[in-house]
């Protein structure tokens, strides 16, 4: 089955988000398949360094001279730019509010108003549980979707639902901002799991292992067209007992990850969590039987690069 | 500006006199949502558990939700979140339901909480059935208020209904219980996609059934609603077996479960199962939700229906959102006398007779008195 819009959500896009996908697009076009990493070790993150290693990530993911080069070129300053946190959670595995900042901050010197950029989770409580404050920020406005929205649900293949009104009407452009951890049915929750925070019905849609919900949600022009970059708070990863914290499973991996790749930071989050998995002799996840096989129907729908043996890993 | 899902909830309380203060209704949406262990459930290594409610027996993790999206574990503990938590209360007459046999003409007070266990892509109520408990607005009504409010409004029924009764099964359970103590009776309006255990525990406390048999055939339910067939028939033959009084709605949709070949075949398997007196209802779809491609079922699509299950010897059979169509009315099947007339969800005139014909004496069965 093919995804369906609404006139309303091709209106949207064509007014709001084409210009800026295309330049994107052609910025990405260059650097698929490539995940960026930074080294960032430490339980007490320095401002500073969440910076340093977010800047050599970006770089790295990208190309690009420098990382306000590589932000300038993703998100042109016109663009109203959501980033959506995975916090569920909480303080234990949830982006560090640091490097969040940093990122904000980075934004704003390539360019991009204060206004403009909107830091955002399924709930306030939840943003509040992983040690955020919502409301005005210095670099940034941060909210909660709590109710808000769309009023009708759209169809993108097998899922139909109604999208965050931050997502379908407000933002431009998106970030991912997740982190890198087990996930009971979906195998890994990275980058792409965490777009299940942004409709209002996620949890009709875990049968299979998640597939092929989440790569047909991932296809939806909302998504598709708007998300240009990930970013992962690798510092600390989980191997099992996802997607709650599991303090017993986790391990200092000591990276920030980034990826313009729709697909890319996934597939290499699967391959070091079944690293992982097999230094602490348990199977991986495929033998667990929960696979992420939605990056392979994701990768068919030409949405990225969904095999972990084929992303470009490179060190900044 | 309000969405028609806050709408359907605001306007809950309102048409209950006395009912819930304006206070009450709406919920901040980032409230926590206190919950309470749910009855049926196991225990899994790793905090998970399994879920022993609905026949999907969704294996959850620590923090995560159920396909119905109002269960939910929390360190290893599974939780209902929506028990004594309703999104909307109404007084509704009991043909709405609808019950043919049940009290005709009696006002049910019918409550509903957010979630369902399936997603049908013909919802008519999908603003609150595919929604989570903190994505509409609720209210706090504890079990022994929504019977006393049944009662406060002259209601001698209850009916479960609206999104999904098995997503609130303990609160139906509960609710049942304190409604009996006042004299007030509980209905289910259900898609009867349940484990047989939760079944048999709250079937003793019912006074009537209605099962939405959304079609006879196992790639229906697999591809509309991501249900399945085979669990709603065995939910059937454990109601009647238990002598719950019981009534089967059948949405017609047109290309989709509306051949006259599906229809026979599940007038027949009534009939053979269930008993030829159990009253059938097709009723007609209208295009919603997720299903907008597809016109109103066309009335010779229902007459057609209609007529073929009569022909494989059902007794009861009558068509829905069809007002003022003939089909409507309950006839006694000896000798074909006009038992009861009705206009929509009104009923304009009942002949019946301490529960039997008046003309040939045949009894009728249902819930008369």
């Amino acid at each position: 089955m093919s995804p369906t819009f609404t006139r309303r959500d091709l209106a949207r896009l064509a007014g709001l988000a084409l210009p800026g996908a295309l330049l994107a697009r052609r910025a990405r076009a260059a650097t698929r398949a490539r995940v960026g990493l930074a080294p960032l070790a430490g339980v007490e993150l320095t401002p500073a360094a969440g910076r340093r290693a977010l800047e050599r990530a970006l770089v790295a993911a990208t190309g690009a001279a420098s990382p306000l080069a590589a932000l300038r070129t993703l998100f042109p300053a016109t663009e109203t730019v959501g980033i959506k946190l995975n916090c569920l959670a909480g303080r234990g595995m949830s982006p560090r509010p640091e490097l969040v900042e940093a990122l904000a901050a980075l934004l704003r010197e390539a360019g991009v108003g204060r206004e403009r950029i909107l830091v955002f989770e399924r709930s306030a409580r939840e943003l509040r549980r992983a040690g955020f404050s919502p409301g005005e920020r210095e670099h940034y406005r941060c909210l909660g979707i709590d109710n808000d929205y769309d009023a009708e649900p759209s169809t993108s293949g097998s899922i139909g639902s109604c999208f965050a009104r931050l997502v379908s009407t407000t933002c431009t452009a998106l970030i991912s901002f997740g982190v890198v951890k087990d996930h009971d049915l979906a195998g890994v929750s990275a980058g792409a799991k965490n777009w299940y925070g942004v409709i209002h019905n996620p949890n009709k849609y875990h049968d299979g292992n998640c597939d092929p919900y989440l790569a047909d949600l991932l296809r939806h022009p909302f998504l598709r067209q708007k998300v240009r970059l990930t970013i992962l708070d690798g510092v600390t990863a989980q191997c099992h007992g996802g997607p709650a914290f599991r303090p017993d499973a986790t391990w200092p991996l000591g990276v920030v990850a980034a990826s313009t790749d729709l697909l890319a930071a996934d597939a290499w989050a699967w391959r070091v969590m079944d690293g992982e998995r097999q230094r602490r002799g348990m199977p991986t996840l495929a033998a667990a039987g929960r696979p992420p096989r939605w990056l392979a129907t994701a990768q068919g729908y030409g949405l990225g690069e969904g095999d972990p043996a084929r992303v470009e890993v490179v060190q900044g | 500006m309000m969405h028609r899902r806050a709408f359907l909830g605001a306007g809950a309380a309102c048409l209950l006199s006395g009912g819930a203060a304006a206070g009450q209704r709406s919920r901040p949406p980032d409230l926590h949502l206190e919950g309470r262990e749910a009855s049926w459930y196991r225990k899994l290594p790793d905090r998970r558990v399994e879920c022993q409610l609905c026949p999907r027996a969704c294996q959850v993790a620590d923090q995560e939700r159920g396909g119905c999206g109002v269960r939910e574990n929390r360190r290893g503990l599974y939780y209902t979140l929506v028990h004594s938590l309703p999104c909307t209360v109404h007084l509704d007459p009991i043909e709405k339901k609808p019950f043919f046999h049940v009290l005709p003409g009696a006002r049910a007070l019918s409550w509903a909480t957010a979630g369902c266990n399936v997603e049908c892509k013909f919802c008519q109520n999908w603003e609150i059935s595919q929604f989570r408990p903190e994505q509409v607005a609720s209210f706090p009504m504890p079990p022994e208020t929504l019977a006393r409010q049944a009662r406060q409004a002259g209601a001698p029924l209850l009916s479960a209904t609206y999104s999904e009764p098995v997503v609130f099964w303990e609160y139906v359970r509960d609710t049942a219980l304190a409604a009996r103590a006042l004299g007030v009776r509980t209905t289910v309006v259900s898609n009867g996609y349940i484990q047989e255990a939760p079944l048999k525990e709250v079937l003793p406390h019912l006074a009537a059934f209605k099962v939405d048999l959304k079609s006879f055939r196992e790639a229906f339910y697999r591809e509309v609603l991501r249900g399945e067939l085979k669990p709603v028939l065995r939910a059937l033959e454990v109601i009647r077996a238990a002598g719950v009084w019981l009534e089967i709605v059948v949405l017609l949709i047109p290309t989709l479960n509306d051949s006259e070949a599906e229809v026979r075949d599940l007038a027949r398997w009534v009939k053979g199962h269930l008993g030829a007196e159990v009253p059938v209802h097709f009723t007609r779809f209208h295009p919603t939700y997720r299903l907008t491609n597809l016109p109103p079922t066309p009335l010779a699509t229902l007459e057609r229906a209609h007529d073929a299950a009569r022909a494989e010897g059902l007794a009861y059979v009558y068509l829905g959102n069809l007002p003022g169509h003939p089909a409507e009315n309950t006839l006694c099947p000896g000798c074909g006398e006009m038992l009861i007339r009705r206009a929509g969800f009104a009923v304009r005139e009942n002949r019946l007779r301490r529960g039997a014909c008046p003309a040939c004496g045949r009894p009728i069965p249902g819930v008369w008195a």
